[in-house]
């Protein structure tokens, strides 16, 4: 029957741009489909939903920090008012003032301004709370005892360490806490006394780093810390940053 | 990738849909959660670590505007976000002829097993397509599967199997349908 034919033939391409296998033009022609048809739609969705399975056999891998941070700016997050909110309104401000000059409604230099400047006040205001300004870690040894928290305040560039219960640490070594970047190396913070609340300022570069899959690590080491730049002593205490 | 359990697929659920009420705690919470998995895919279908960076941030800031279009009727959250990841690479991979898809060595991706997937074997839709796979002729599996992890167009599938354009198609095409009937009895 030619209907069941060509259902067959839609649906083939449905299951080909899910697998991957479409030209560039095919793709595009089936993504407009599944903006325009809740038929397509939902076909599309079930063959993603039988194929993806397969991503199962693919080893995870964590990215580095730097994509977070990407993300992060690309999105606008850290200017405080998400892209979302931000981008659309200013789109119809320059497109309305295009339509205004284009169809010759007067559209004076003042004019122009004053339009400008009242949608401008329509805008919403910006948001002055950061979400993931402040970050927290639970630094714990292996036996799950947290030894020290910590907090970090993006804005400020600053860390702070406090002690939970820390691990008795002998008296010619001291300990010093790594941020520990997913898939890099550790970066030193510097050497802090076990058992007291130590403030740390954080330089752009660790700052950069900070984000949801890096870590914090306590190592001991040499009194004065690590003579190499990288932890040389047993790390007794790890954990995740997390937002707080 | 690990295998997720049903309470997670429900918190990922939970997050994504915060996503789209613009929660950028959640949208952290859940790169923190995936961001693993979907950089696994983007490297596989890429080959290139930096390629695969790019696309997953494309990816990621695509997750946020387009969350409210995740229907948890018609997906999991993390099957929606694989695909997102998935046609970012894709897309690329097409904007990019000279990014060749990564060659996979025919002889060691694939026919029988679920190969290194730890755990992959307790999700139940993997057993089920894993089944159907396994009842497809091996040209045909081998096609599906290649398609699937190297995202390569036919004409790039044929060249690599050395058998003419029209028999790969019939190869995926005839395999794609008895699937469909073996996963939709």
């Amino acid at each position: 029957m030619n209907s069941t034919f060509e259902s067959d033939k839609d649906n083939l391409r449905y299951a080909e741009y899910a697998l991957g296998l479409l030209d560039a033009d095919a793709r595009a022609a089936v993504a407009r489909e599944v903006e325009t048809s809740p038929e397509a739609a939902a076909a599309v969705a079930l063959w993603q939903r039988h194929v993806t399975p397969l991503a199962l056999e693919i080893t995870d891998i964590a990215p580095p920090a730097h994509v977070w941070a990407g993300i992060r700016r690309r999105l606008a997050f850290d200017a405080g008012t998400p892209s979302r909110e931000s981008s659309r309104p200013r789109t119809s401000v320059w497109d309305s003032l295009g339509l205004w000059r284009w169809i010759g409604v007067g559209a004076t230099a003042v004019a122009a301004c004053l339009l400008v400047i009242t949608m401008t006040r329509q805008l919403p205001p910006p948001v002055a709370m950061h979400p993931s300004v402040l970050m927290v870690s639970t630094i714990a040894g292996d036996n799950g005892v947290a030894g020290w928290t910590a907090t970090m305040d993006i804005d400020r560039s600053e860390l702070l360490v406090v002690p939970a219960s820390p691990a008795a640490v002998a008296s010619d070594r001291n300990t010093e806490l790594w941020l520990i970047p997913a898939g890099g190396a550790p970066i030193s913070v510097g050497v802090f006394p076990p058992g007291d609340p130590k403030r740390f300022h954080l330089a752009k570069a660790l700052l950069d780093r900070l984000g949801p899959t890096a870590a914090l690590a306590v190592s001991l080491e040499p009194v004065g810390g690590s003579p190499t730049g990288q932890p040389t002593g047993p790390v007794i205490a790890k954990g995740a940053i997390r937002a707080a | 990738m690990p295998a997720t359990s049903p309470a997670d697929r429900d918190e990922l659920n939970r997050l994504l849909q915060r996503t789209a009420e613009e929660d950028q705690r959640a949208f952290e919470e859940l790169y923190r959660r995936t961001s693993s998995r979907l950089f696994g895919v983007c490297v596989r279908l890429m080959g290139d670590r930096e390629e695969a960076e790019e696309v997953l941030q494309e990816a990621f800031v695509t997750v946020w505007k387009r969350a409210r279009s995740f229907d948890a009727k018609l997906s999991s959250a993390l099957t929606w976000l694989v695909t997102v990841a998935r046609n970012k690479a894709i897309d690329r991979l097409r904007q990019r002829p000279d990014l060749r898809p990564v060659e996979v060595d025919w002889e060691t991706l694939v026919d029988d097993g679920p190969g290194p997937a730890h755990g992959a074997e307790s999700d139940e839709e993997y057993r089920h397509l894993q089944a159907c796979l396994a009842e497809l002729e091996t040209q045909q599996r081998r096609s599906i599967r290649e398609a699937f992890f190297g995202g390569a167009t036919y004409n790039e599938l044929a060249e690599r199997a050395k058998v003419p354009l029209g028999t790969m198609k019939s190869w995926i095409r005839r395999g794609l349908l008895q699937l469909r009937a073996c996963l939709n009895p």
